[in-house]
């Protein structure tokens, strides 16, 4: 083959790569879409812990614990997560009234959380799907490691119940 | 600084070159990780990123990557094009200045959107991410093309090897008196500080300017494109009035 058709191929290759990738940003269902909805708490582990082995071995953390470490976000404790499309997010069970504002940033995996329009929290988004949501929490206080929060999708047949 | 090129070039084009496009580079790239999350001269880094997507099976934020690394490269190959088709049909200071014009167009135009139509959704940010990558490609590939490869200033993997080979070559007396290893030490230690001033700048500057970091980086590639504009300018006006005195009218 001569390189001029080599090289007419490789210009080729380079726009349908350009044009496949915009296709799918525009059309391909994305993180912002997928997380929209209600996410019930499942779970709130230490991951990459560098401390006590006892707690490393169990990596669950205690609720003692998790309140001593996430009382500056107390706003976090939602145990229901509601992402609204109007970018609100809101808890089932939360009395408070501030409005939050959740953001996707990055490639998608940054979930940013913001109160009067200045960023409050940010987290890693390690997995979505359909029925699950798993979240880094980066942080530097007194503990070293991630706090990971495990969501999954509330059953749609229990808002029907609630609905009756 | 720019109308040079290659061999003709001098340590100072290419350390006020290298100076001046670092600082840019720094700037933008500390301005889009505050406001988007995502570097825009981390190409390594991304390639690792896209195979670490595909691996997970994410093929939206695999796709997001991927358009990433063909803007930069888009942009880079734009830049080359330009300068290798406009031999001998503009001047050579043309060529080497519409990529800097492409690339002010480019921040520009992510200054206007984030001021005027952002609305913080995903695709917008995929998309200005995009538009910041193609504008840090048109520059790695106008300053690497020009100087011969001397000058990168978008992303410093390769200049940090380049500085800690020359600091070993150091560790010998001949080669600390040799003036090539000397000036490159100087070239590279230059764009790799004003890099990082560069991103200090950005990180403050937008606390106070917000969107306006990325306006003050278009003032920067405007001073950039003008000043052998400028410099041109003047030798014609100074040769003009040598020539007037010489033979007046």
């Amino acid at each position: 083959m001569s390189r001029d058709i080599l090289a007419k191929m490789n210009y080729i290759f380079i726009a349908l790569l350009l044009i496949g990738s915009s296709l799918v940003v525009m059309y391909h269902e994305n993180p912002e879409r997928l997380i929209q909805g209600e996410w019930v708490e499942k779970e709130w582990r230490l991951e990459k812990d560098n401390g006590s082995a006892e707690l490393a071995s169990n990596s669950q953390l205690q609720e003692g614990l998790r309140r001593e470490i996430l009382r500056d976000f107390e706003e976090l404790h939602l145990g229901v997560w509601k992402f609204e499309e109007n970018r609100q997010l809101q808890s089932a069970d939360s009395t408070q009234n501030s409005k939050i504002e959740w953001l996707i940033k990055g490639r998608g995996h940054v979930l940013e959380l913001r109160k009067d329009g200045k960023q409050i929290e940010s987290f890693q988004i390690q997995q979505i799907s359909d029925d699950k949501l798993v979240l880094h929490l980066n942080f530097d206080l007194q503990v070293k490691g991630i706090i990971e929060i495990v969501l999954e999708r509330k059953d749609p047949s229990d808002q029907y119940a609630k609905k009756i | 600084m720019l109308r040079k090129y290659s061999n003709h070039r001098t340590l100072s084009d290419n350390v006020k070159l290298g100076a001046l496009t670092a600082f840019s580079a720094g700037m933008v790239n500390v301005a889009s990780v505050t406001v988007f999350f995502a570097f825009t001269s981390n190409i390594t880094g991304y390639y690792a990123v896209f195979a670490q997507e595909l691996s997970k099976g994410n093929w939206y934020q695999g796709a997001v990557v991927l358009l990433w690394i063909l803007l930069f490269f888009l942009g880079s190959f734009l830049s080359n094009f330009v300068i290798v088709q406009g031999r001998g049909r503009w001047s050579q200071y043309i060529s080497h200045a519409i990529p800097v014009i492409l690339e002010f167009i480019s921040i520009l135009f992510v200054g206007l959107y984030l001021d005027f139509f952002y609305s913080n959704s995903l695709q917008e940010t995929e998309f200005l991410v995009a538009a910041l990558l193609f504008a840090m490609g048109l520059q790695n590939g106008l300053t690497a093309s020009i100087s011969n490869s001397v000058v990168k200033t978008t992303h410093l993997t390769g200049l940090t090897t380049d500085l800690a080979i020359l600091v070993s070559m150091f560790s010998k007396r001949q080669n600390r008196q040799n003036k090539a290893l000397v000036d490159k030490f100087h070239l590279l230690l230059t764009i790799m500080i004003s890099y990082v001033i560069g991103g200090i700048f950005g990180g403050i500057g937008y606390l106070y300017l917000a969107n306006g970091t990325f306006y003050l980086t278009c003032g920067i590639l405007m001073v950039i494109a003008l000043y052998d504009f400028y410099k041109l300018k003047r030798v014609k006006h100074l040769f003009d009035r040598r020539h007037k005195e010489a033979c007046p009218a």
